[in-house]
């Protein structure tokens, strides 16, 4: 049953389309639980899984000890060395930033433009740094 | 990365025998699957699902990797982006991970009713147990892959690169593993051939990261053609482009000063431009054809015009003649007989019908179209008269009979009037007078220094704009937002001004003045006053600029003619970008450019560096001393041997002068002299899965396999502490 409804729906679809065997069949013969089981249609998929947080923190790593590697414990630490502090704009050396926007500047032409962005522009150049204020 | 093509199915999956196992190198970018013991992996494609509506039939399909976009126009992708499976390298959509291994054991020819060849699968360093053990059930399950004597194997896909190179003899026993990957980073420590995870270290940036960076900086310097920036497009420019350059800052430096080495790093990317077709001007018949249609519409209009004017001169004349016998008939007739004789005219006295003899007098004047200093004279010709009206006026007042006050009082009134008319035209006067010898000087300076006029007059050009726009800031705004704010809207945080805090006063007092219960804000004529009180308001704010206004449109018109190449400022609205396309000027091919200079080597700065995107984790330099000091080894000799051969390998390592770039901040923070020797894999894309592949082609590799029967026995513990050994 499963096969045949798989060739009626490709009989519907572009020759092309069918000869890049571009569409992920339905129905395999070397599962034993198909997909369309698995998963029935009208589950949202948002209950399926967990996200990374919450597999780390079903983890319990804290009740490990502290000397075996698990995957909080190799992360790395923040950088010791002092940080380059570049101009956002054009990626230079920027020794100035702006009390305004907070964007961080080289030279006075730069200045000149960063004055002239608009808002949107400002709030992207600072979402590159991570530094935009996101208001939730 | 160029679309993957069409992957022809496999056919020789029958071939193999069943102790043959299949590894699988299931990478965040790439999925690599084939037969262990091969040369390269059989079936190669993107991680990613997507699971759009077929157009036609309305269904919902599944497709996985990458494919030929003329193909993908029969969807509609709107609703579906690309999906990953992983999170940071993690597995934890299984659902889609199903999809994938599908797709992957699919185009490897599978076709029996399960799986019976064992497994060997990649994960990431220290894998959670939860995506290991789900991973498991998968396969177990779903796929059948056989939980007697064959089952599945979980490797470290650095682990297994270091492990390849070793054989090949790029790398020796201990050593250290850097592998920066799709989307994290790892630094394995190896002693005696086996990883230490207790030393191993992960950054949370890679290939993704810079290649969303180089996205984000193109947008934004170029937001015209933001729509040519799709991630496949950049990835590509990334990899054909992007440098590590040896030492940021200097090589910032030769881009500031703009060098001729500058130059030459710098790359240009021509879009694909067609010029616009200039049109040829019209042809001189054309243009004399036009022309001579625009001067007999002229004529016509013309005609018609004069035609108009004569027969209202006519009609005036007529008038003026028929006025003119009434007067004379008037003063024949004589006092007596003058009210009859008034009353047949439909005149009421002498004084209406010179008075209607004057008005067209002066209508036929103005028709004839005379100089107005004819009128300048007739209005002082009334004068005089007026002057004896007024007599009456200096007569006091207790001589007069009533009616005669009345008329003195309303002489009274044309005195005041006609005097202040003859005041305002005084100073009308002076005015104009005080203009034209301003102009004569201003033409004087002009004459004597152009140029210095010339910017003088831009200076204060410049200046109004500047106190004109901030007068329409604080209008808008109150002055609070930053100066980048362009909306006027008044929005919760902003101040009113003074306008619009007094509408807000009035309709509130409008609204709640009523007395409870009941709003009776229209029975009354008076409440409707309101709106004409706001409206002035608004009135009274807008008059105050005009004065400087109208002295910006005047300097402006002034440097328009006299300068060629002043543009005038275009009104506040447009949103200013960093490359203005000017309106004056058609599109060039310049506009089509896209230059590539400093983004080259500041992209994958941002491995080393992550703070430049904000991520607060050690960079690759920096991770390979936290990797050793977290060995915590005590003789330095065991340092020296890791440092002697750091491997690099994984994806985000094919930029050119990384070797270099690692070498030498490495021996920054080592002591000095020691040696320090870094190699490249050999293959840093694929050698994951080679690796594996030969590990699992060793004869020892079943007994590193584990059963479903051990886990479900042993349980998630067991699962945790599992842990291939590598050297075999």
């Amino acid at each position: 049953m499963g096969a045949k409804t798989n060739a009626r729906k490709e009989r519907r679809m572009e020759p092309e389309v069918l000869e890049a065997e571009l569409v992920l069949p339905t129905y395999f013969s070397f599962k034993k639980v198909q997909v369309y089981e698995k998963y029935p249609k009208g589950q949202s998929s948002a209950k399926r899984f967990k996200h990374l947080k919450q597999i780390i923190q079903a983890e319990n790593f804290q009740n490990y000890p502290p000397d075996e590697p698990n995957y909080v414990n190799i992360e790395s630490p923040p950088s010791m060395h002092p940080s380059k502090r570049i101009c956002d704009i054009t990626g230079y050396e920027a020794p100035y930033h702006d009390p305004r926007t907070k964007l961080r500047y080289a030279n006075a032409g730069v200045f000149k433009v960063i004055r002239s962005l608009p808002n949107e522009y400002v709030q992207r150049y600072l979402a590159l740094r991570n530094a935009a204020v996101v208001l939730r | 990365m160029p679309f993957v093509s069409h992957i022809r199915r496999q056919t020789d999956y029958g071939l193999f025998p069943p102790a043959t196992p299949i590894v699988i190198d299931n990478g965040a970018s790439n999925f690599r699957i084939g037969w262990a013991g091969e040369n390269d992996p059989r079936v190669v494609f993107r991680n990613i699902v997507q699971r759009p509506r077929h157009k036609s039939t309305g269904e919902t399909v599944t497709v996985v990797g990458d494919h030929d976009p003329a193909l993908m126009k029969y969807f509609d992708c709107t609703r579906s982006g690309p999906r990953s499976a992983f999170d940071s390298n993690v597995v934890y959509q299984f659902e889609i991970m199903e999809y994938i291994l599908d797709f992957g054991f699919d185009r490897l020819g599978a076709n029996g009713s399960e799986i019976d060849h064992p497994v060997l699968i990649t994960e990431c360093v220290c894998n959670p147990v939860y995506s290991r053990s789900k991973m498991a059930e998968l396969l177990f399950e779903t796929y059948g892959v056989p939980s007697v004597g064959m089952p599945p194997a979980f490797g470290v896909d650095a682990a297994f690169s270091y492990k390849y190179n070793q054989q090949l003899g790029v790398c020796a026993k201990d050593g250290l593993a850097i592998s920066p990957g799709f989307t994290t980073t790892h630094v394995v420590p190896f002693v005696d051939g086996e990883p230490v995870y207790k030393g191993s270290c992960r950054t949370n940036i890679g290939g993704y990261h810079v290649t969303d960076y180089f996205k984000q900086l193109l947008s934004l310097k170029y937001p015209h053609h933001m729509t040519r920036f799709s991630w496949e497009k950049v990835e590509d420019l990334k990899m054909e482009h992007c440098y590590i350059a040896p030492d940021y800052a200097l090589e910032a430096q030769l881009f500031q000063k703009g060098t001729k080495e500058a130059e030459e790093k710098t790359r240009c990317w021509q879009l694909p431009w067609v010029p616009p077709v200039v049109e040829e001007g019209p042809s001189e018949e054309e243009l004399a054809r036009r022309a001579a249609i625009k001067e007999r519409q002229g004529q016509r209009l013309r005609e018609m015009a004069e035609a108009k004017r004569s027969s209202r001169i006519n009609e005036l004349e007529n008038e003026l003649r028929g006025l003119a016998f009434l007067l004379k008939q008037l003063e024949q007739v004589g006092q007596e007989d003058a009210p009859s004789f008034l009353a047949e005219t439909g005149y009421a006295s002498k004084q209406e019908i010179e008075s209607a003899h004057a008005k067209a007098t002066q209508s036929l004047r103005k028709a004839k179209g005379e100089p107005k200093a004819e009128q300048v004279d007739s209005d002082e010709k009334i004068d005089p008269s007026a002057d004896e009206k007024f007599s009456l006026l200096n007569v006091p007042d207790h001589m007069l009979s009533s009616e005669q006050l009345k008329e003195k009082r309303r002489l009274n009134f044309l005195k005041t009037t006609t005097e202040g008319r003859q005041r305002a035209k005084q100073k009308r006067m002076e005015e104009e007078l005080e203009r034209e010898r301003k102009n004569r000087e201003d033409e004087e300076r002009r004459l004597a220094n152009p140029v210095l006029y010339l910017e003088q007059l831009h200076v204060k050009y410049k200046e109004l704009c500047e106190k004109v726009e901030q007068r329409k800031r604080f209008k808008t705004n109150g002055g609070n937002t930053n100066g980048n704010n362009l909306s006027g809207g008044v929005g919760r945080g902003e101040r009113l001004n003074a306008a619009q805090r007094e509408r807000m006063r009035l309709l509130t007092t409008a609204a709640f003045d009523r007395g409870k219960g009941e709003d009776t804000f229209g029975a009354r004529d008076e409440d409707w006053q309101l709106y004409k009180l706001m409206s002035k308001d608004n009135d009274d704010d807008d008059d105050e600029p005009d004065p400087e206004e109208a002295e910006l449109t005047r300097i402006s018109s002034r440097l328009q003619e006299i300068d060629p190449t002043f543009i005038p400022k275009v009104e506040l609205g447009t949103s200013q970008q960093i490359v203005e396309v000017p309106k004056f000027r058609p599109l060039t091919k310049e506009d089509f450019q896209v230059i590539l200079g400093v983004e080259r080597f500041r992209c994958p700065e941002i491995l080393f560096n992550p703070n430049l995107v904000g991520i607060d984790q050690a960079g690759l330099d920096e991770m390979a001393g936290v990797s050793i000091r977290r060995l915590s080894c005590d003789s330095k000799d065991v340092e020296d041997r890791l440092t002697q051969s750091i491997l690099i390998t994984g994806g985000s390592c094919l930029f050119p002068g990384i070797s270099e770039r690692l070498e030498a901040r490495i021996r920054m923070i080592r002591p000095c002299g020691s040696p320090i020797r870094v190699l490249r894999a050999s293959d840093p894309v694929l050698d994951a899965w080679h690796g594996a592949s030969m590990y699992a082609s060793t004869l020892q590799f079943p007994s590193q396999t584990f059963t479903r029967m051990d886990y479900y026995e042993k349980g998630e513990d067991w699962l945790r502490r599992y842990q291939v050994r590598y050297s075999l």
